[in-house]
């Protein structure tokens, strides 16, 4: 071992693994990902940087993805059965990246097992399953239970929504959203029953359509500034560009009407990328854009007052207007003497933000998480709710009875 | 038969992926997951977002060492085995020279000596410590910077590759920027594989030659590009390493291979070699084809070292190997 790795004790990693023989370092925790699609491997990519992680077992069900395991983190065992990892007793934290109608039974059952769990948002395709996690996680306390709705853990977002909480954009008149993208949402394989496995998010039976599987996430941080749930909502939805014989909408537009008055307007394309993805919260005194996973502006109407620090601000030009930008601990920026105008460099991505958290939770708790079951059950209730809008064409009540436990 | 296109603008260029098969909408959704790696791969790599993993290296591996993932590890551990293959022509830490001659954010301009000298010194991949334990980096002195600039593209369009041959059941040509590439099967049954023409680098519109690859990848480099002139002389963005001075050897440089990333990477040495040093590279790998041309005179004199080319505008006096 060289003098790095002595120096860097504080640092162990997740990384490790690469060739320090299981059970690995004693401090660590040992996590089990379950599903090791996409989001299964940017998870494990993220936990090999986080502090006190070490993925020791991966589990997929489909062949080509365990290869990849072995390739990725050769010193995990592999496994296409789950239970196998959730009877492992020096497995304590297992992430379940499956596809999202999957999550109930692997949620229940590794909850059942005690260990620690964070499940990928949306936390559930029917309101029963959500329901059916949110009761088990409830009913554990002492077992951390964390939600993938990663921009609660992500301190630019928390920066921005204390700013927003104090009344900085004056009034609020409307809110607008948008995830845009030009992707087919088709999954490929050689082998037919995998490519109907994997095509879930096309299957009407199982989606949670776009505004479930795309806008989730940035619906979420609605919720979450606006301080409030929708209570109706109106969906539109058309397959415009993807005539490929899916039966699900590859375009769609929303109104979710919010109890203070409020409208948000929502609409997700697979057809075009234009602007791709953005919120804006507009107000009498300004407009907070979000957007880039995280970085936010602020639009001053002409007639709002002057903000102490506005003149040492950041100011970036978009077409005629000029934003402001809103970057997280820019005091501490100062401090360090690094230009708080400037993009910190040591920011992390949002992913690893709640990565971080979710192990914080295993050595300083258990605590309810930022996005805690409850975040989740209410998430997925309006997805739910608002895709059956969209499917119909029609307006729905979001009855509070959707997430709500007995 | 269908074709199916698809392109993506990343590591500051374009990708352009075409792919015959008998199914459009399955090639499609192959080729978006092969795409998306390399949109995933280009936040993680890249030298000019602040947040990207080598970012963080670049900002910390100075003061700790700095954990990475374990592919990006494999990266940098085979970007060390390069640098050793080409005799340091090949180096990934070459980030102090690029920033001193100004090739970072602008077109270069002539450095101070002594600022020169600093980098030069802040350069060399002996000097960054890969511990595999800890899969972790860390650089033995201060203003350090790693640069996978050279060696990101190939790698990317390699892993991109190796998604769509899980799928198999397809041709395709992936590229990136038209300089960096890699040919799964050929276009068609009677094609030896795929033809691609390598430009004249001091004339776009001439091809100097084309060749046929055929699940192998094909890199071409050059020095032209951003560049500046002092005196009667071009100075190119590519810094040769071991001295410290924009590169000198060939003025265009292509190289076959099985791995993307090896060609990226040794296509770049290339310009910083004479040809005696092309020669020594050339046996260090197996099945490598090399093509450059030094500058002689007014001239482009090629030398080949088993590139076939299908359609030679090479002069037969200047064929050489």
């Amino acid at each position: 071992m060289g003098s790095a790795a002595l120096s860097g004790a504080g640092l162990v990693r997740a990384a490790n693994i690469k060739t320090r023989p299981w059970p690995g370092n004693r401090d660590d925790v040992h996590c089990g990902i379950i599903g090791y699609g996409p989001q299964g491997r940017e998870i494990t990519a993220t936990l090999a940087r986080v502090p006190g992680a070490t993925v020791s077992a991966i589990c997929d069900t489909y062949a080509p993805m365990l290869r990849r395991a072995q390739r990725d983190v050769p010193e995990a065992t592999r496994h296409e059965d789950y239970r196998e990892i959730l009877d492992n007793p020096d497995i304590q934290a297992v992430i379940v990246a499956t596809p999202t109608h999957l999550h109930r039974d692997i949620v229940l059952d590794a909850l059942e097992a005690g260990k620690n769990v964070y499940c990928e948002a949306p936390m559930a395709s029917s309101i029963d399953d959500a329901k059916a996690i949110a009761r088990a996680a409830r009913d554990v306390p002492e077992q951390i239970f964390q939600v993938g709705q990663i921009y609660r853990s992500n301190p630019q977002h928390r920066s921005v929504f204390q700013f927003m909480r104090s009344g900085a954009i004056g009034k609020p008149a409307m809110a607008r959203g948008q995830w845009h993208a030009k992707e087919s949402w088709r999954r490929a394989s050689p082998n037919a029953e995998r490519v109907r496995e994997l095509n879930w998010r096309l299957d009407p039976e199982l989606t949670t359509g776009l505004i479930g599987e795309a806008a989730l996430l940035q619906m979420d941080v609605a919720y979450w500034v606006l301080g409030e749930l929708p209570a109706r909502v109106q969906g539109f939805g058309q397959i415009m560009g993807w005539n490929d014989g899916r039966e699900i909408a590859d375009t769609i537009q929303t109104i979710f009407e919010f109890p203070s008055g409020l409208h948000l307007i929502f609409d997700a394309t697979l057809v075009s990328s234009y602007e791709e993805a953005y919120e804006v919260y507009m107000g009498s005194e300004s407009t907070i854009v979000f957007r880039d996973r995280g970085k936010a502006w602020m639009f001053k109407e002409v007639d709002s007052l002057m903000l102490g620090w506005e003149v040492y601000a950041r100011k970036d030009r978009f077409y005629k207007e000029t934003g402001i930008a809103l970057l997280a601990n820019a005091t501490q920026l100062d401090a360090q003497n690094l230009d708080p105008t400037e993009d910190d460099p040591n920011v992390e991505t949002p992913m690893w933000y709640a990565m971080q958290e979710f192990m914080d939770n295993h050595a300083f708790g258990p605590y309810p998480p930022a996005a805690n079951w409850e975040r989740g059950l209410e998430a997925a209730a309006v997805a739910i709710t608002a895709n059956q809008a969209i499917v119909e064409g029609t307006a729905k009540e979001i009855d509070p009875l959707l997430y709500t436990l007995d | 038969m269908q074709t199916v296109r698809l392109a993506l603008n990343a590591m500051a260029t374009r990708f352009e992926l075409v792919m015959h098969g008998e199914d459009a909408v399955l090639l499609r959704a192959a080729g978006e997951e092969a795409l998306s790696e390399i949109r995933r791969l280009d936040e993680r790599l890249s030298f000019y977002n602040p947040n990207s993993e080598v970012s963080h290296i670049n900002d910390n591996a100075s003061k700790k060492p700095v954990p990475v993932t374990p592919d990006l590890y494999s990266l940098l551990k085979m970007a060390s085995e390069l640098s050793d293959k080409t005799d340091g022509a090949f180096d990934v830490t070459v980030g102090p020279l690029m920033r001193c001659w100004g090739f970072v954010h602008g077109s270069g301009t002539w450095p101070e000596e002594s600022v020169r000298k600093e980098a030069l010194q802040k350069t060399g991949m002996n000097q960054v410590q890969l511990d595999e334990f800890e899969c972790s980096v860390r650089f033995r002195q201060d203003g350090m910077a790693i640069d996978l600039g050279a060696i990101g593209k190939g790698y990317a369009i390699e892993e991109a590759a190796s998604l769509l041959r899980e799928y198999g059941g397809m041709s395709a040509l992936l590229h990136g920027g038209t300089s960096t590439m890699i040919a799964i099967g050929s276009p068609s049954y009677d094609e030896d594989g795929w033809t691609i023409g390598v430009a004249d680098p001091l004339d776009e519109s001439h091809v100097l030659t084309s060749t046929a690859i055929c699940d192998e990848a094909l890199s071409v480099s050059a020095p032209h590009g951003k560049a500046f002139q002092k005196g009667d002389h071009i100075w190119g963005h590519v810094i040769d390493p071991r001295v410290g001075y924009p590169v000198q050897g060939a003025a265009v440089a292509a190289v076959i291979h099985s791995s993307a990333t090896v060609c990226d990477a040794v296509s770049t040495a290339l310009l910083a070699m004479n040809r005696t040093e092309m020669d020594h590279v050339a046996q260090k790998f197996d099945d490598m084809r090399i093509l450059c041309a030094y500058p002689d005179g007014n001239e482009l004199e090629l030398v080949s070292n088993g590139f076939n080319s299908t359609d030679s505008t090479i002069p037969d006096d200047k064929k050489n190997g």
